[in-house]
């Protein structure tokens, strides 16, 4: 990417920013004025989430190692416990017809081209150009996106495209026979190198074989609700590691 | 007094301004139903100033348009290109049409633009705008007589010539 590419995106960002600023300003308003209990509720809300999410990861660690230790002993790459960096929505492209938006975190935060962002339950896209202080990401939902999953029950494995609409993504030409049914969680599986293995990416929700078909098409919502939400993280994966990846 | 002048940032400042409605947010789903202003507030000035607005200046506009949008540069420059071209060989005669006729001009030269773009999209495997993105035209066909209403309010007042 060149300066003056960069510099585009940012100025985008910034005009952006400026439109959007009174709007801004009313939600800091709204903030202030946000009464006491509403704001004790959410504390108490939140510590008993994080409570929840220590426990959760206090066998984190133990497995981490173990797996690590399978690993070495497997002889295979070692999987690096993937750097985040937190980073805010902060507009939607005006063109309807494509899933991008922008993030506050550009290339001076380490955020380069092909990172894979996360929401709060899953993947949700990747970046497809960084400014300074701004970057670009395209969704798994764009109809232009497609990306490599694994069915988490069987390992099967497929490309899951997005269909254009925000709550659904597309897998075809999976052979009719294919066990693969309704509920199954579909995960990153790490081929191609440009996601992290074992993401989760969206839960199966309709399987279409037609009667002498030879293949089936299989629906699936993304995990992460793309359409809300403006905190996401973004996944240091640099080119170190995907050449690593398996 | 305001003194008579040519006073052409006015044109470039409401092409700024229908760039920046662009910016404003929607939800996701509703974004294609946004009034094209940009193309409008276009289309005013060629048919207004064909002396000063022209091919050049749809150019600029629709490179501006694409960086706003994350698009490849220059997708929707050619589409606004042609349809200035077909307003600039033809404004004599649009300019004797009344409201309705007028929005349906700019109607068709929206279609002929998008439809330009959607096929150089097809071209490069982009996607193009759904068929629901046809409502989206019809608002701003709507939008014509206001925005002119504005434009020539802005023209008359600054005298731009």
């Amino acid at each position: 990417m060149s300066a003056v590419q960069r510099g585009a995106i940012d100025g985008v960002a910034l005009a952006t920013s400026l439109v959007l600023a009174p709007l801004d300003a009313w939600d800091r308003l709204a903030n202030v004025f946000q009464s006491r209990s509403s704001l004790q509720e959410e504390v108490l809300r939140l510590q008993q989430e994080n409570r929840v999410l220590k426990g959760q990861s206090q066998r984190l660690g133990s497995l981490l190692a173990e797996n690590a230790r399978y690993k070495a002993l497997l002889n295979s790459a070692r999987d690096i416990g993937d750097d985040l960096i937190a980073a805010q929505i902060t507009s939607l492209s005006p063109d309807p017809a494509r899933h991008i938006v922008m993030l506050n975190k550009g290339v001076n935060d380490g955020v380069t081209e092909g990172q894979p962002v996360l929401g709060a339950e899953g993947l949700i896209g990747q970046v497809t150009s960084s400014g300074n202080r701004n970057s670009r990401a395209v969704l798994i939902t764009d109809s232009a996106h497609a990306l490599p999953v694994q069915v988490n029950r069987s390992g099967l494995r497929a490309i899951a495209e997005g269909s254009g609409s925000i709550d659904r993504l597309v897998i075809r030409h999976l052979p009719a026979t294919t066990d693969i049914r309704v509920g199954d969680l579909l995960v990153t599986s790490g081929l191609g190198g440009r996601f992290p293995h074992g993401y989760p990416v969206a839960r199966v929700t309709e399987v279409i074989t037609l009667e002498g078909d030879a293949f089936a098409t299989v629906f699936a919502a993304p995990s992460s609700l793309l359409d809300r939400g403006r905190y996401v993280l973004v996944v240091m994966w640099g080119d170190l590691e995907r050449e690593a990846a398996p | 007094m305001i003194e008579r002048t040519q006073a052409l940032w006015v044109i470039y400042l409401s092409l700024g301004v229908a760039l920046m409605t662009m910016l404003l947010p929607l939800p996701l789903e509703w974004r294609m139903l946004r009034p094209d202003f940009v193309a409008l507030a276009l289309f005013y000035w060629v048919l207004a100033l064909p002396h000063q607005v022209g091919v050049t200046t749809a150019f600029g506009v629709g490179l501006v348009q694409d960086l706003i949008e994350g698009a490849p540069l220059g997708i929707s420059c050619f589409g606004l290109m042609v349809a200035t071209l077909v307003l600039l060989f033809s404004y004599q005669r649009i300019r004797q049409f009344d409201g309705l006729q007028q929005s349906l001009v700019m109607l068709a030269l929206m279609v002929l633009s998008l439809g330009i773009e959607g096929w150089l999209r097809t071209g490069i495997d982009l996607p193009t705008l759904p068929l629901t993105g046809l409502l989206g035209l019809a608002i701003s066909m709507l939008c014509w007589i206001p925005t002119r209403h504005v434009c020539r309010q802005l023209r008359r007042y600054y005298g731009v010539v």
